[in-house]
């Protein structure tokens, strides 16, 4: 009985010593992220030092992705939440961040980083009142859609992990140049096999394309959706049908998120080739990084001029 | 022995300690290398681009004056094959219209933001109900007239802002029309502040809040997913679970989600405690709630918690309650305990038009009663009881696409001063929101009273219309 409190006692320092000892091999650093591109970057950047969540699988909507307490315990635990940002989490972030108990990465803090400082938003709304839906009142946040925007998150996530990790700067920046030089690789690709999308007419579901559109030289001619988070009237429908047959746009463009029934109407009335794109990695077969889904997202464009 | 065996353990541990520190300082030692290396390698890329800046700024002054040369440093023009950045000292005026066109973007967006920083975000929910009951408030026992019936029930001021690094604020005040008098009653429903830094997990709240218990007891009238507030809630808890108090929430540091609330007030719901002359500590109201969560797969999900609340001594809440047969009660002790249930399919596609939920509370109440047979004061009859009671409910709401939410409730009450009396109710109801900011939701509930009630069944069709102007936004309890 009497040997029974010097082995807890030797217990109690092993497992102490154990917790001391733990963090001298320094764990990864772990960052969430709000959607897979962003989780994407953060890992080809991070390589082996970071440990990566995305809140959204890739199917999500951007603005819609659920808030499940189970994301909590990760937001806790994170050194750095890494979000788009022009407020295109507004729906769910903000109680998430509120729920996760976490000052290191509270708005203001270097663990919130904002992919979207740096970036020149399009479409910023001259009124946030509510008859023009759900706007964004600091510009369309979609700049993902552009790969050349992409690298200028990249730079906000590179900073931000040499911020925290500055001792992994070397690795960060090996992994940042190895990346970029490949993105850049592929954006002479993009531009190249999107020579045929300019000056193609095309609309989408949701406003999601102004970016991809302002890069590669297409024209983008409206939305189903009658105000941004607003669904179509049958009016709104009847007349962009008109318009967009006055005006022969060639595509109509989907989001996988979205219902297939009034774009697909849409298509048959006037013709449009209908198409099915992701807005990030995930959103369809075969689309599991960000370079992925850009290649996906260019050829198919392509292939639906028939050019 | 035992020392010797304590000091051989010891050394080897501060052996291992060492080895461990060792290898860390040669990494360590590498480390420092690696950044004397890169910190060499930034300062010759900082040499060169100070000398391109030179050049440039050489360029810049021969060439002729610019429209605007005002150009925040924030944007940042991103180096790319496709980006359109001309070679140095080759800006065209066409190309400086393009900046300044996406400069003046920016600078839009900022005067939109600029303006408001210092003000908090203030929003304002309308809720008007329309209904047709069938019998007067004398047969349902309702505070509002049977017949045709409209009730401005909230207009609703939302004003939210942080208070400072450490803390939120926000403040919640309605002016809802009184069901007696049809007054506009202005009421401060909400005014708190919780911190947002706090060591270890948690967050604590101070002021005049929701407190939590349960799961729809600390959500607003109109954030309901039914017109009228379950029964059970309406009861036991007396409406929205309002206290002035303070509540401390403790999120447990492991990787399943399991938070713990605790909180004290010296109310919580309706009525309120009668002040009395001097009151202790067992006149308050103690609450808590533990809540967990479970990921089904990844489109349905289970929410599940326990909640109680005590309160010691209650100092005749709610004054003496008057019984059918004439006598009295006067309440003396409270005791509440809460199981809930709620299991949701919320697909990650598109949840924006489709979702279910299944939702369920089920509450016991306790309370210790003084009876007054027959209703004057300290006349010698007066004992003590105790009643125990049940009540719950249980809703579906299936979401068919954006707009449309239907749904059914199921109440079923034990009035808590008398368990036999016992009341159902069934209503079926159709939600349609326009957008998210304005919404219609019919409903017809038919409630069920049993004979000790004294009460007469009755069919109630509400139409309530819902919108909301200015800042909005879902909290956590909301989601």
């Amino acid at each position: 009985m009497k040997k029974h409190p010097l082995r807890l006692l030797f217990l109690v320092v092993i497992t102490g010593l154990a917790f001391v000892v733990q963090p001298a091999y320094a764990a990864k650093i772990k960052v969430v992220t709000t959607l897979t591109d962003l989780a994407d970057l953060v890992r080809n950047i991070g390589g082996d030092k970071v440990e990566v969540h995305s809140l959204a699988t890739g199917v999500e909507d951007t603005h819609g992705v659920p808030m499940k307490p189970s994301f909590v315990p990760l937001m806790n635990r994170a050194d750095l939440i890494v979000l788009v940002g022009f407020d295109c989490e507004h729906a769910f972030l903000p109680a998430l961040l509120e729920a996760s108990r976490n000052p290191r990465i509270q708005k203001g803090q270097p663990g919130y980083v904002d992919c979207s400082e740096g970036i020149a938003p399009v479409d910023v709304p001259r009124s946030t009142d509510h008859s023009e839906g759900d706007v964004h009142p600091y510009g369309n946040p979609h700049y993902m859609l552009d790969p050349v925007l992409a690298e200028t998150a990249i730079h906000n996530i590179y900073n931000a992990l040499v911020t925290f990790s500055p001792q992994d700067q070397a690795t960060f920046t090996s992994n940042r140049d190895a990346y970029l030089a490949k993105l850049d690789a592929k954006i002479s690709e993009w531009k190249a096999e999107a020579a045929p999308l300019k000056g193609v007419k095309f609309i989408s579901y949701h406003e999601e394309w102004n970016y991809f559109a302002e890069r590669f030289g297409m024209v983008y001619f409206g939305t189903v959706e009658l105000k941004p988070g607003i669904d179509p009237t049958p009016r709104h429908i009847e007349e962009l049908i008109t318009s967009m047959k006055a005006e022969h746009v060639s595509i109509v463009v989907r989001e996988p998120q979205f219902p297939e029934k009034v774009p697909a109407f849409i298509s048959e009335q006037t013709g449009a080739k209908l198409v099915t794109l992701p807005i990030m990695p995930g959103g369809v077969a075969h689309t599991d990084t960000y370079i992925e889904m850009m290649d996906y997202i260019v050829t198919t464009m392509v292939r639906a001029t028939g050019k | 022995m035992r020392i010797l065996a304590v000091l051989i353990l010891f050394s080897c541990l501060f052996l291992l300690i060492n080895t461990a520190f060792a290898d860390e300082m040669s990494e360590l030692k590498e480390q420092v290398k690696t950044l004397t290396q890169a910190v060499q390698g930034l300062k010759s890329t900082v040499e060169s681009q100070q000398k391109e800046i030179n050049s440039l700024k050489e360029t810049s002054s021969q060439s002729a004056a610019l429209p605007d040369k005002t150009v925040p440093s924030t944007v940042v023009a991103p180096a790319s094959p496709l980006a359109s950045t001309p070679p140095a000292g080759a800006a065209t005026q066409e190309q400086i219209k393009e900046v300044n066109a996406k400069v003046n973007k920016v600078i839009e967006a900022q005067k939109k933001s600029l303006p408001g920083e210092f003000n908090p975000a203030i929003g304002v929910v309308g809720e008007t109900l329309f209904s047709y009951r069938t019998r007067g408030s004398a047969a349902t026992g309702s505070d509002r007239p049977g017949g045709f019936d409209i009730f401005q029930r909230s207009v609703e001021l939302n004003v939210a802002a942080s208070v400072d690094p450490f803390a939120t604020g926000y403040a919640v005040i309605n002016a809802s029309a009184d069901p007696i008098t049809g007054e506009a009653n202005l009421e401060v429903e909400e005014a708190a502040a919780q911190t947002t830094s706090l060591p270890w997990n948690l967050t604590l709240k101070g002021g005049r809040f929701f407190g939590e218990f349960g799961r729809l007891a600390y959500i607003h009238d109109h954030e309901l997913p039914v017109v009228n507030r379950p029964l059970v809630l309406d009861r036991y808890i007396g409406g929205e679970s309002q206290t002035d108090g303070a509540q401390v929430s403790w999120l447990l540091p492991i990787e399943h989600y399991v938070n713990f609330t605790a909180g004290l007030g010296d109310k919580f719901g309706d009525p309120q405690n009668n002040p009395g002359v001097f009151r202790g500590g067992k006149e308050l109201n103690y609450f808590g709630r533990l809540s967990t969560y479970f990921d089904l797969t990844p489109d349905w999900q289970v929410e599940t918690g326990v909640s109680g609340l005590i309160d010691p001594r209650t100092v005749d809440r709610g004054g003496a309650l008057v019984q059918p047969d004439g006598s009295t009660l006067s309440e003396k002790e409270r005791r509440l305990a809460g199981m809930d249930f709620s299991l949701r399919y919320v697909p990650l596609r598109d949840n924006q038009f489709r979702s279910f939920t299944w939702g369920n509370e089920v509450l016991f109440s306790g309370n210790r009663y003084l009876s007054d047979p027959d209703a004057i004061p300290d006349s010698g009859d007066e004992f003590s009881k105790s009643v125990n009671s049940t009540g719950l409910y249980s809703y579906l709401a299936y979401k068919i696409d954006r707009e449309w939410t239907t749904g059914l409730l199921f109440d079923f009450l034990e009035n808590e001063q008398n368990m036999r009396d016992r009341t159902y109710a069934y209503s079926a109801y159709l939600t349609y929101a326009i957008s998210h900011w304005n919404q219609l939701r019919l409903q017809y509930t038919h409630t069920d009273h049993n004979a000790i009630s004294g009460l007469r069944d009755d069919d109630a069709v509400y139409l309530q219309w819902t919108w909301i102007i200015g800042s909005h936004s879902h909290g956590w309890q909301q989601r």
